[in-house]
């Protein structure tokens, strides 16, 4: 805004500098002096000449533009024509205030070309309203924008396209000179385009003060005028009606529809439709009646669940209550400390001996508050309280008395000199071996428990099997990437004649096609009890066999190795003195391996897995999933449909062959991993053991039908070995024909459990 | 095709709606939604999967059912609670501007809700709302007690004070009041109304201060609720049995601390009594009772109310009390007309043999209340039992019996014994003929429906234990309850309980010395007898006791020998049932140590 007046004030500058130049008079009034200016019009000037008057209406110039525009006459003429016409119409009011008509007089000539007589008007100055682009600039460079010049040493051109060059100005300090020396210099304002400082006029000077102190800069304008009345007041009055319709009625007459509207109310404020104000007494009272007085019970509506009634109050909460109630100091230490969600009850008891001595309780209000609480905010569940009784849950069982015979106690021990790691019953069930960490190994009775015979082995035994076959006795004892067939001493003739053509035979099989990797080599000359008959070398690096186990009519017996990367599975077939590996490869370290005691199936059990291939068709028929991580003993019910699995994760599982490929139970109940499982060749019996030292005892009955399920009962824990190093019983064999149990434990001792 | 099943458009996510969710839906503020929920009875709920239900999130919300919500939207009371939000603005508005008149006016037409379709709606039959009324009476009771303060206006107190004493009007009117126990955080009240239990707990005397930890707006709300519902019960309670609601107040007595009795009791007029009956106002103190009104009560009473007991305890009682001959008792005495009318048993008093209470407990009795002992609480009980009170002057006007009456048979006194130097013979006189008792006496005789001897529960004694009439829970341990005052029927009662105790087989019941007794040997029986009788165990229940032992070692015996079997049972049980088996042994373990260290003490 400052800037919009600084900028006009420069444009009067330049006026008031152009004014001693063309008239000569400064000292006139600034409104006069514009108008008199003939050189200055712009149309800031417009608002500048503000003192309400109006302008009159610009003429035209017949005589110039007939002068300069001579070519277009006919327009001309028809114009003249027109003026002179509007004299004449006016000529009677023009003659009336002939001095007041803004019009000049114009002087009556004969036309040089037409020889008519013609008004000719004065020439019009051109003025500020006239919009003459004719006006002199001060600095002969045009109306041109001085900002174009400002990198220019030069400000414009002139008339004749010379550089019009820009004054010389003087630095700093001839500034500063000048306001010490000229008096003049603080009320001069620099002019752009002429480039130059210039005083300020007095008329300048006052605007600029005017506008300081906020007033209107004209010094003329008068802001009180008097008003005048141009059509009120005394004798101006209009006495003449503008219109001469009649007055319309609704002027005088009270309206009919209002009236309407009003007894409408009236009406229902009568009749009591409408009560112009609520009775204030009875509101205040709460009116009851019978709200059940029909009472529906076939209402849609669905009753809400009552809540809970609160829980009624014990004995202890009497203000006297027998001294068993009351807390000790520790209680009610504790009841202090827990915090107050966590406490069992709400209240400390108290006694008092009389009633006047019982003072008020402190959380009343808040236990009600809680309660509202739990009312409003509290989710209610109906939760089914099982009244049962919990033995009720525990699964009727047989007796186990009913279902005897089954070992009790342990009648034998036969001591080793480190722990028994493998043991084995002669399919009679008359002898047992055993096979220690130290290369020993014991044969004895197992009625007596006395051992018969003993072998050393430079080596620690980890498997020995005897040879199911019941012409033929001998035994399978595996050490180091070695097995060794041993014949039991005090044989009858026939069956120790039979054993030795079987294993050492007089002539060798013709071994055909394949040459196995495997070396049979057989001791012929036979004399030595002491020597193995028949020993196998696997080949080297295959790792130490960890079971060896036969196939039912004992011709067969496959070898289970752990070295890693190999082949661990052999199969050996002593009659053509033959060993082969079935599997080229094998998914998972193999565990256990197990013949199908009626089908020409092989179980094979990976760590996870146990997967049961057919032997004849050389396929893989299904794989079972126990969910274990570590499959540790396998063994296969003698009817062939059921397996059971134990496992290194304390489980064991009961697989029914036909059903499923998953468990039909899972029973943990060892404490530590399970060693061995083992079902009983004719007994309804297995028996697995464990590191935790136990033996478990199970009734399993098979049913024929597909229907029954199998019938597992727990009969018997038989605990008796110590665990040594965090091993218990290793190894566990039932004896065929009676109900007892052989045991081997890392404690160093084989025992017999007997019924 | 089937239709798409998208996310969050069916099931759970649709049935449930959070809490604010239904705030947004309901347009109301949460102040507002609180306070519908506690009028409408809507509560939260807990959905079987809360990530379901929360449209896969779980942050910590509350739901509610998105029916019960939509039920809200509704409801007329949420458009008042609206309406009430436009006036408070309009009120402001006017306040702010001073215009006084357009605010005087506009808060006379203040929208004022009402529950009375709510009530209905919550409790669609009489029986219903009985059932809820414990929690109002508890609020009620609590209230009428309180300070006023700028929040808690005192007209609020002094309806809730009303409904209180109608409340107590009714109960001893109808004689419903069934169990009585004094604790350490009020007194419990049980009654039984249109045959529901009804409790409520009352503080002792003390002015109680609501603390800053409690929302005063809820309770108030719960307030407005329960006042609107005790309303209805009451009228409905009072007509039934042919009362006036509300019973008028008389105010000058109400001012001179009368208490209940400043109410008075009108029957509903009947066209039929009218002239026959002019005025049947019954006193509710039974002050001023014409013959005619006892002869109705009496009627009405052994129409409706229990069967008196057949003489089991009648003759006792009849040669204490002849003195109350003369002044009439506006309950039924037994010994005027009672033995009469049980002869023949009517259908009504077959119909209430099972309830065995017997209201007429006290009828026989005057009690006189000494100074200390709170008046509101022994004369509500006193005459619920049909006896007769009197306190002092200091305790409230409106005594019915002064001090010196002859009639008094009992003093209610709690207060240490001290020689008194100056007494008249006359007052000497009167004290040995009155029998002076500590308040638990009057409790304890109405939970065990039978009148104890005085002896032990006399002035300055030191009280038996004071046990719960609501019993314990089951399987706790239960205090001995017969003492040393039980006499026959007391002991057969425990001897009934002792078989049940043995059929439950409970282990570790028994004081070591029974233990001494399982062993079989004679010798060392007797010598456990001896000693059991030193302890003081009568040889009777001794000898019960030892039986009981007896029989409990040869079943544990028996459980022995089939501990290993039934062990072995237990790893054939799937996993869920094993888990749960464990925790009910967990909580039968943890209850067996409670009531063994009870026991020990």
């Amino acid at each position: 805004m400052l800037k919009a007046t600084s900028n006009k004030r420069k444009e009067r500058e330049e006026d008031s500098i152009e004014e001693p130049k063309s008239l000569q008079n400064s000292s006139l009034p600034l409104n006069g002096n514009l108008e008199l200016n003939d050189e200055s019009g712009d149309e800031q000037s417009d608002e500048e000449d503000s003192d309400g008057v109006q302008e009159p209406f610009p003429e035209l110039d017949p005589a110039s533009d007939s002068d300069s525009d001579s070519f277009d006459e006919e327009d001309v003429e028809g114009l003249d024509e027109d003026e002179e016409s509007y004299p004449d119409d006016s000529g009677s009011d023009t003659s009336v205030a002939d001095d007041v008509t803004p019009f000049p007089k114009p002087r009556t000539i004969i036309s040089n070309i037409t020889g008519q007589p013609k008004r000719v008007y004065p020439e019009i100055e051109p003025d500020y309203d006239s919009d003459s682009s004719t006006e002199e600039d001060p600095t002969r460079i045009g109306n041109v924008p001085v900002e174009w010049y400002d990198d220019l040493p030069h400000v414009g051109y002139d008339i004749n396209g010379k550089k019009v060059l820009r004054a010389a100005r003087g630095d700093e300090l001839d500034k500063f000179l000048s306001t010490v020396e000229d008096p003049s210099t603080w009320t001069s304002a620099m002019d752009k385009k002429l480039g130059m400082e210039k005083p300020l006029t007095a008329e300048e000077l006052d605007i600029i003060q005017r506008l300081q102190s906020a007033e209107n800069p004209d010094a003329n304008y008068d802001p009180y005028e008097p008003t005048v009345e141009w059509f009120t007041g005394k004798g101006k009055e209009e006495v003449m009606p503008l219109s001469s319709a009649p007055e319309p009625k609704r002027r005088w007459q009270p309206s009919k529809w209002e009236k309407q509207k009003v007894m409408k109310i009236v009406r229902a404020i009568r009749q009591g439709r409408i009560l112009p104000s609520k009775p204030k007494t009875s509101s205040d009272a709460p009116q009851y009646y019978n709200i059940w007085s029909n009472e529906d019970p076939s209402s849609s509506h669905v009753p809400q669940l009552p809540a809970p009634k609160r829980r009624l109050p014990t004995n202890s909460e009497s203000y006297n209550p027998p001294p068993e109630y009351l807390p000790s100091e520790e209680e009610k230490k504790q009841w202090e400390e827990t915090e107050k969600e966590d406490r069992e009850r709400d209240y400390l008891p108290q006694s008092y001996p009389s009633l006047r001595l019982v003072p008020a309780y402190d959380q009343f209000i808040q236990e009600q508050f809680q309660r509202q609480l739990d009312l409003y905010l509290a989710p209610r569940l109906q939760k089914k309280k099982l009244n049962i009784d919990p033995e009720s849950l525990i699964p009727k069982l047989p007796s186990p008395n009913s279902l005897k015979p089954f070992p009790l106690y342990k009648s034998l021990r036969v001591m080793h000199e480190s722990r028994v790691r493998c043991i084995s019953v002669s399919p009679d069930g008359l002898w047992s071996v055993t096979g220690d960490g130290k290369g020993h190994i014991l044969l004895w009775e197992v009625t007596v428990g006395r051992p018969v015979k003993r072998w050393k082995f430079d080596a620690a035994i980890t498997a020995v099997e005897w040879c199911p076959r019941k012409d033929v006795t001998f035994f399978v004892v595996a050490l180091e990437e070695t097995l060794h067939a041993i014949i039991p001493p005090n044989l009858s003739e026939p069956i120790l004649k039979a054993t030795r053509t079987l294993l050492a035979p007089s002539e060798l099989p013709a071994n055909g096609s394949a040459p196995t990797v495997v070396k049979w080599t057989s001791d012929l000359s036979g004399s030595s009890e002491d020597k193995p008959i028949l020993s196998l070398r696997l080949p080297a690096s295959s790792g130490s066999p960890k079971q060896v186990v036969f196939h039912r009519r004992g011709d067969y017996f496959a070898t289970v190795c752990d070295a890693p990367g190999q082949i661990s599975i052999w199969i050996h077939q002593i009659s053509k003195r033959h060993s082969q590996s079935p599997f080229k490869k094998m998914k998972g370290a193999v565990q256990r391996v197990l013949f199908h005691p009626i089908k020409a199936h092989f179980l094979v059990a990976t760590q996870r897995y146990v997967r049961i291939y057919d032997l004849a068709a050389q396929q893989l028929l299904k794989t079972l999933q126990p969910g274990m991580k570590w499959i540790s003993s396998i063994d296969i019910h003698p009817s062939g449909d059921h397996l059971i699995v134990g496992g290194y994760d304390r489980k064991l599982c009961w697989f029914d062959l036909e059903l499923s490929d998953k468990p039909y139970k899972v029973l943990r109940y060892h404490t530590r991993a399970i060693r061995a499982v083992h079902f009983h060749p004719t007994y309804p019996l297995f028996a697995s053991s464990s590191d935790d030292g136990s033996i478990q005892i199970f009734h399993a009955r098979v049913y024929n039908d597909m229907m029954t399920d199998p019938l597992i009962v727990p009969l018997k824990i038989l605990r008796g070995h110590k665990v040594s190093d965090g091993l218990g019983v290793l190894d566990i064999k039932w004896c065929s024909g009676s109900p007892w149990l052989v045991s081997a434990g890392a404690d160093g001792t084989a025992g017999v459990w007997f019924s | 095709m089937a239709k798409i099943k998208r996310r969050g458009e069916s099931g759970a996510a649709k049935a449930y709606v959070t809490r604010s969710a239904a705030i947004k839906k309901l347009q109301c503020s949460l102040a507002d939604f609180r306070r519908l929920c506690i009028l409408k009875g809507i509560f939260p709920r807990e959905p079987r999967s809360r990530k379901k239900a929360n449209k896969g999130s779980s942050a910590p919300t509350s739901f509610y059912y998105a029916k019960d919500i939509a039920y809200l939207a509704h409801e007329p009371v949420l458009k008042k609670l609206r309406e009430h939000k436009a006036f408070a603005k309009k009120l402001a508005r006017a306040l702010g501007r001073g215009e006084w008149s357009s605010a005087k006016s506009l808060d006379e037409q203040k929208p004022v809700y009402r529950l009375d379709h709510i009530i209905k709606e919550r409790y669609p039959t009489f029986t219903d709302a009985v059932r809820d009324i414990d929690d109002a009476l508890c609020m009620i009771f609590l209230f009428a007690t309180l300070p006023s303060n700028p929040r808690i206006p005192p007209t609020l107190i002094s309806n809730c004070a009303r409904l209180a004493a109608e409340w107590q009007l009714y109960v001893m009117r109808s004689q419903s009041l069934r169990k009585v126990f004094l604790s350490i955080k009020g007194v419990y009240y049980q009654a039984e109304v249109m045959d529901q239990t009804v409790t409520w707990l009352v503080p002792y005397m003390f002015t109680q201060t609501i603390p800053t930890d409690v929302d005063v707006r809820v309770m108030l709300t719960f307030l407005e609720l329960y006042q609107t519902l005790l309303g209805f019960v009451f009228f409905k309670l009072y007509t039934d049995i042919g009362l006036v609601y509300p019973p008028p107040l008389d105010i000058k007595k109400d001012e001179e601390a009368a208490g209940v009795g400043a109410f008075n009791l009108n029957e509903i007029p009947q066209p039929d009594a009218l002239q026959s009956n002019p005025g049947p106002n019954v006193d509710a103190n039974g002050k001023k009772i014409s013959s005619k009104d006892v002869r109705q009560t009496i009627k009405s009473i052994n129409a409706d109310a229990s069967a008196p007991s057949a003489g089991t305890k009648s003759t006792a009682l009849e040669a204490e009390a002849p003195s109350t001959e003369e002044t009439f008792v506006p309950q039924p005495s037994k010994n005027a007309t009672g033995l009469e009318t049980v002869d023949l048993p009517t259908l009504q008093s077959i119909a209430s043999l099972p309830q065995t209470t017997n209201t007429s407990l006290f009828s026989p009795f005057v009690f006189f209340l000494s100074r200390e002992t709170p008046r509101p609480l022994f004369e509500f009980i006193v005459r619920s039992f049909g006896g007769r009170i009197g306190w002092p002057a200091s305790s409230g006007a409106g005594s019915p019996i002064s001090e010196d009456d002859e009639s008094i048979t009992h003093v209610i006194i709690d207060r240490p014994v001290v020689p008194k130097a100056g007494e008249t013979e006359t007052q000497a006189l009167l004290r040995l003929k009155r029998k002076y008792v500590q308040p638990q006496w009057v409790v304890d005789c109405i939970n065990a429906q039978k009148i104890l001897p005085e002896e032990l529960y006399g002035q300055g004694k030191t009280l038996p234990p004071h046990l719960s009439p609501f019993g314990e829970q089951r399987g706790a341990y239960e205090p001995l309850l017969n003492g040393e005052g039980g006499d026959g029927n007391a002991a057969e009662a425990e001897g009934s309980e002792v078989d049940e105790d043995e059929e439950m087989a409970e282990d570790e019941e028994t004081a070591p010395i029974l233990k001494e007794a399982t062993v079989a040997d004679p010798a060392l029986l007797r010598a456990a007898e001896i000693a059991a009788e030193a302890a003081g165990v009568d040889a009777e229940t001794f000898s019960k006791e030892t039986k009981k032992a007896q029989k409990r070692s040869r079943t544990s015996e028996k459980t022995v020998g089939l501990e290993g079997e039934e062990n072995m049972n237990k790893m054939m049980m799937s996993n869920k049932k094993r888990q749960l088996y464990e925790r009910m042994k967990h909580g039968e373990r943890k209850r067996a140590a409670e009531v063994s260290l009870s026991h020990q003490r």
